[in-house]
């Protein structure tokens, strides 16, 4: 590993919400390092909190308590920093498709007739030439979900936060999104932090998985993935897959034999 | 179940199809209207005659009046319903800047909103006179606040995950307001529009029955109290003609200003 410098320390974050019976402590002291290029997966059981961690960092929640630090300087969130993808891909319906993909530019200010002579390469590499004009209305899931990565890729962001982004999509687009993402990463040399209930793609995507627990949540584990990858369905083959993906299911308390349920 | 339409069953759901049956249905209507009223089962006095009617409408084309009070009518509606619409939708659309104010109005705003307007034409004819000006204003106290809350509404409405977006880009509030809260209310606001320009002919005509020189209100008002009521209907027709062709510009309106709502939300399960 020649990357090991930390990118982003996510530092005692804690964070509760207010319900009718009194506040409900959600994340409770979490702390993870992200390295530069780093391919980071957040899994962890349902309601623990794995999108309020992202919103913290995006600048939408601000924590109670606990610090983000980013290549060493404190901040309180990466807002303008960070590309983020749901998995509604979250197009404009308004606006064509090359108006979506430089919708992040624009609200720079800097979408010049540069920034869209990009935007046309961007489109074409990643197979949508041709549907500039077009509104999302009129694209297949996996198409929409490719131009919501290019908007998201256009805006350079330091890191790219991936909230479940292919779960609504059928397995066959999916295999194939998951690829383009990390050819996409490893062309523009990005750091990712995927959060995603699968652990077959977190595996066969990501250098390290962050287990969490229930809430109040925590770091229970940080596992390193060390599969040698050129595309996530061979990851898939890889003598070790199996192995990691029964440490991670066990990780997560998940249940493989009947008889274990009570 | 449907293997095998009939030929008349598919003809009857065509477009020709069906136009023919609205148009032997508006036929039929008026062919036993005319012939009841021969037959003496209906008062000519009080109802009118469907060729009484038409030769009153032939009158009033060849003198002119009735370009002159559809136009006056028309122009009064429309007029109002333009400066209405966008001072209600300019307002509706502003309270999203501040919750405070937002907070702070709308007791006030659902408050004039349960007054009948109608029941303000008398002052407002007071304060403005009996011209085209009170009418204006009485169709824009019609339609403002309809604007207002739809705008209003639909603001709160507008997708949270489109403004979290850009606000993780780093968005202000002014791009959140330009980019995602406008062009997400449009939609809603237009498809108002459908609503307000009923109230507008609404307004006009009201104003005209309380006072006025020209329009359908006034040839209206002044043809039954002559117990004139082939001219009443003359202008009531004219009156739902001009709504028709109101809604079916907006209709038009909606399908050039939203290229990107590809069904315009007529799709229909099948049942």
């Amino acid at each position: 590993m020649t990357n090991q410098a930390i990118q982003l320390s996510i530092n005692g974050i804690h964070k509760s919400f207010g319900s009718k019976s009194g506040p409900v402590e959600v994340l409770s002291g979490l702390t993870f390092d992200v390295h530069e290029q780093d391919f980071v997966s957040i899994i962890g059981p349902s309601g623990c909190g794995k999108s309020t961690i992202f919103n913290i960092i995006a600048g939408l929640l601000e924590a109670d308590q606990g610090s983000l630090i980013y290549r060493g300087e404190k901040t309180t969130s990466l807002r303008g920093r960070i590309g983020y993808m749901m998995q509604k891909d979250l197009l404009f319906p308004w606006k064509t498709v090359l108006d979506n993909v430089l919708l992040g530019l624009k609200v720079r200010g800097e979408d010049g007739p540069q920034a869209v002579d990009m935007a046309r390469e961007y489109l074409s590499t990643f197979g949508l030439s041709g549907f500039e004009k077009s509104y999302p209305q009129t694209l297949s899931g996996g198409m929409r979900q490719r131009v919501a990565l290019i908007r998201t890729l256009l805006m350079d962001p330091d890191i790219l936060l991936l909230d479940e982004p292919f779960s609504a999509l059928d397995y066959q687009t999916r295999l194939y999104l998951e690829s383009v993402l990390l050819e996409a990463v490893a062309t523009f040399k990005k750091t990712v932090i995927l959060v995603t209930h699968d652990i077959d793609e977190a595996v066969a995507l990501s250098k390290r998985v962050v287990a969490l627990s229930g809430r109040p949540t925590t770091v229970k584990n940080v596992h390193e993935i060390e599969i040698e990858r050129t595309s996530p369905i061979d990851a898939r083959a890889h003598k070790n897959f199996s192995e990691y993906f029964n440490l991670l299911c066990s990780e997560l308390d998940i249940q493989t034999k009947k008889d274990a349920s009570v | 179940m449907n293997s095998k339409p009939s030929l008349l069953s598919s003809w009857l759901n065509s477009g020709t199809g069906k136009s023919f049956i609205q148009l032997l249905s508006v036929v039929l209507f008026f062919a036993a209207w005319q012939l009841g009223a021969e037959l003496g089962f209906i008062s000519e006095f009080l109802v009118g005659t469907p060729a009484g009617i038409w030769k009153c409408f032939v009158a009033s084309v060849l003198n002119y009046s009735i370009f002159i009070d559809t136009g006056c009518t028309l122009w009064e509606a429309l007029l109002g319903f333009v400066i209405g619409t966008i001072i209600g939708t300019a307002l509706g659309l502003s309270l999203w800047y501040s919750k405070w104010a937002a907070q702070i109005t709308e007791p006030f705003i659902v408050a004039i909103n349960s007054v009948p307007k109608i029941a303000l034409a008398p002052i407002i004819l007071l304060w403005f006179g009996t011209g085209l000006g009170a009418k204006v204003v009485l169709v824009v106290s019609m339609t403002a606040i309809i604007a207002l809350i739809a705008a209003h509404q639909a603001t709160k409405d507008a997708d949270k995950d489109l403004q979290s977006l850009l606000f993780s880009m780093g968005g202000n509030k002014h791009q959140i307001f330009f980019e995602v809260i406008v062009p997400s209310s449009m939609p809603v606001i237009v498809s108002n529009f459908r609503i307000n320009v009923g109230f507008g002919l609404v307004g006009a005509v009201v104003g005209e029955f309380i006072s006025s020189k020209a329009g359908l209100g006034h040839m209206i008002y002044n043809a039954s109290s002559l117990y004139e009521l082939n001219s009443v209907w003359v202008g009531l027709f004219m009156l739902m003609i001009v709504g028709f062709f109101l809604y079916h510009a907006i209709d038009a309106l909606e399908k050039w200003m939203f290229p990107w709502r590809s069904d315009n939300g007529r799709t229909q399960i099948r049942m």
